[in-house]
């Protein structure tokens, strides 16, 4: 997938036409983007540097994957996360891009097109392998999705007490590791139910809880949305902190391109059930592709 | 999307006839695919029973959700429906004379009939509903795409306890349901026709005795009393695990699950009860 067969965005006109008052700003969103790309921490950017020549292991490939239900979602979908990788998939709302996490967790099977985990395609497997599967991947869902009938405590300790032989005390010890490791207090929200916790609490639980089992693989839906610029903040440099220290690869679905900007080594951008554009931030934002442009500018 | 030669103002009769047969179609093949999912479902709730894991803590949980917090409604049903039998046949019975049959009529009327339909009823307003919000609440919040992700089967973990508690806990709730009906017989028996207690629980047990018995001790009023509900302990549980797991559209869809349910789950008692009379009464008729 190349950036410059990229289609124009359909409906230019109209949209242009609503759009007038934004479109002075896109300029400055555009500016304000490359700048703080410029202005990152260099750890961010060694980081990011380090992770592009790490291993070339490939973990997540899906190979010309298309699905449909009533209409199409996907449509000849390829790309390849490597070992230790981000790839933030960006895209405009309603592009399927939540339907690639669910192909990657095999809750869908593609209509045609291979998806592979560690080189295993996944396809084929029947629902109890597949349960196997998940095991190796984390997901962290774009309302949290915590059990709000089960404590923080029971929520994160679920995956540990379905999969492995730990005792009482060792999940114990894994929780509170895991809730510390996503600045949470263990002892002041352990015991609370899920409702009784803010916005940004719940999807650091739902880190938490996705990653008890130690997996190789993070998905993260959305992890920044609905959230304030500064809650918002803190989960990126979570997703970023547990890449870094933890060398797991992740896949995040996004639309908040700022914050996608920060975390990935690549992107993908998604339009109309392609993928239009794949490559590093910092190609994406040298292109000069009419439709990427304005997916900068707009969002 | 490419031009397929038809614009759907100018569609001629041949054609507009075709479309009226496909959505015909379409529509029996809805159908016929919801029944076969409702099977499925009920059938693999069943097998997870003899599966590992088994959520044992999840089944208590439910027996008391589903059983034990039910008793209040299925008293007070069971209690006024008892009264108002006796109050009606007493006025019935009393133009023969023959007000001693009160009990005979309760007995019949309740252990066979309405007991294990208006626990059934009861139970299906109250916990099907229940069950079909909460699953529908964790299908729209994606706890139930959770479930699936962290590696457990959802109809393992959620549906094969709910049925199993609902299964074992209805028989219960109708021989309590029975019991008490029977009691409220008895209040209005002799407060407004001042029959005496032991006369009237001779003709209970005449009644019940009348039915016959299966291998020499078992009434065969029993037996009916008790496969009713289990049934229809069956069909609420999952019913509302099919609705509930299906919810799509946030919270309306909830609502809808939760209807749904209580609508389905309560027609269905009534039409199955209905044939499950007659293979019994063609049964024990003998």
């Amino acid at each position: 997938m190349t950036t410059d067969d990229a289609p124009g965005r359909p409906g230019t006109e109209q949209r242009r036409e609503g759009d007038r008052a934004r479109v002075s700003t896109r300029t400055e969103v555009r500016q304000a983007i490359r700048s703080e790309l410029a202005s990152d921490a260099p750890s961010d950017l060694e980081h990011r540097a380090r992770r592009e020549d790490a291993g070339m292991r490939p973990v997540i490939e899906l190979d010309h994957v298309s699905l449909a239900f009533d209409e199409p979602v996907l449509d000849e979908v390829s790309f390849v996360a490597n070992e230790g990788e981000t790839v933030v998939v960006v895209g405009e709302s309603g592009t399927g891009k939540s339907t690639i996490l669910k192909l990657i967790l095999r809750l869908l099977v593609p209509d045609k097109g291979r998806v592979l985990v560690d080189g295993d395609d996944i396809t084929g497997l029947s629902f109890e392998e597949a349960l196997k599967v998940r095991q190796k991947m984390g997901m962290v869902f774009q309302g949290a999705a915590l059990f709000d009938s089960m404590t923080v405590f029971e929520n994160i300790a679920y995956p540990l007490r379905e999969h492995t032989d730990l005792n009482e005390d060792e999940i114990e010890a894994r929780v509170r590791e895991k809730l510390e490791f996503v600045d949470l207090e263990p002892d002041k929200v352990m015991q609370q139910m899920p409702a009784e916790l803010s916005g940004g609490m719940r999807k650091r639980v739902g880190i938490a809880r996705g990653m008890a089992n130690n997996p190789e693989l993070m998905l993260y839906d959305e992890p920044t949305s609905g959230l304030d610029p500064l809650t918002t903040g803190t989960i990126t440099r979570l997703i970023m902190k547990l890449q870094r220290e933890l060398g797991v690869t992740s896949i995040v679905v996004s639309h908040d391109i700022r914050s996608a900007f920060r975390m990935a080594t690549r992107v993908a951008l998604l339009y109309d059930h392609h993928i239009v554009f794949f490559g590093t931030p910092e190609e994406m934002t040298g292109s000069d592709n009419e439709y990427i442009r304005d997916f900068l500018g707009g969002s | 999307m490419p031009f397929d030669g038809h614009r759907p103002d100018d569609l001629s009769t041949p054609i507009r006839l075709a479309n009226a047969l496909q959505r015909l179609n379409d529509w029996a093949k809805g159908i016929v695919l919801a029944v076969q999912e409702y099977f499925t479902l009920a059938w693999k709730a069943i097998r997870f029973v003899f599966a590992r894991p088994f959520y044992g803590s999840d089944l208590v949980q439910q027996m008391d959700a589903i059983g034990v917090q039910s008793l209040g409604i299925v008293l007070l049903t069971g209690f006024f429906t008892g009264m108002v039998l006796a109050l009606q046949s007493s006025v019935q019975l009393k133009t023969f004379g023959a007000t001693i049959y009160i009990g005979r009529l309760v007995s019949a009327s309740m252990i066979r009939e309405l007991g294990p339909v208006l626990a059934g009823l009861m139970v299906a307003g109250r916990v099907g509903s229940g069950i079909a919000a909460q699953l529908g609440s964790m299908k729209v919040t994606e706890q139930i795409d959770a479930l699936n992700t962290l590696g457990t089967d959802p109809i393992k973990k959620l549906v094969t306890p709910r049925v199993l508690a609902a299964l074992i806990m209805l028989p219960v709730l109708t021989i309590i349901n029975d019991l008490v009906g029977i009691i409220g017989g008895n209040v209005i028996a002799s407060a407004y026709v001042g029959l005496p207690t032991s006369l009237y629980w001779r003709t209970v047990w005449e009644q019940i005795a009348a039915g016959g018995f299966t291998f020499r001790y078992i009434p065969n009023d029993f037996i009916q009393g008790i496969a009713k509900p289990f049934v229809f302990g069956g069909i609420i549980a999952v019913t509302a695990c099919h609705y509930g797991l299906k919810t799509t559209g946030g919270t309306e869809g909830v609502g809808q699950a939760t209807t749904r349910t209580v609508v389905t789950a309560s027609i269905l008692i009534l039409i199955i009860d209905y044939f499950m009379t007659q293979v019994m009464l063609a049964l024990f008729s003998e």
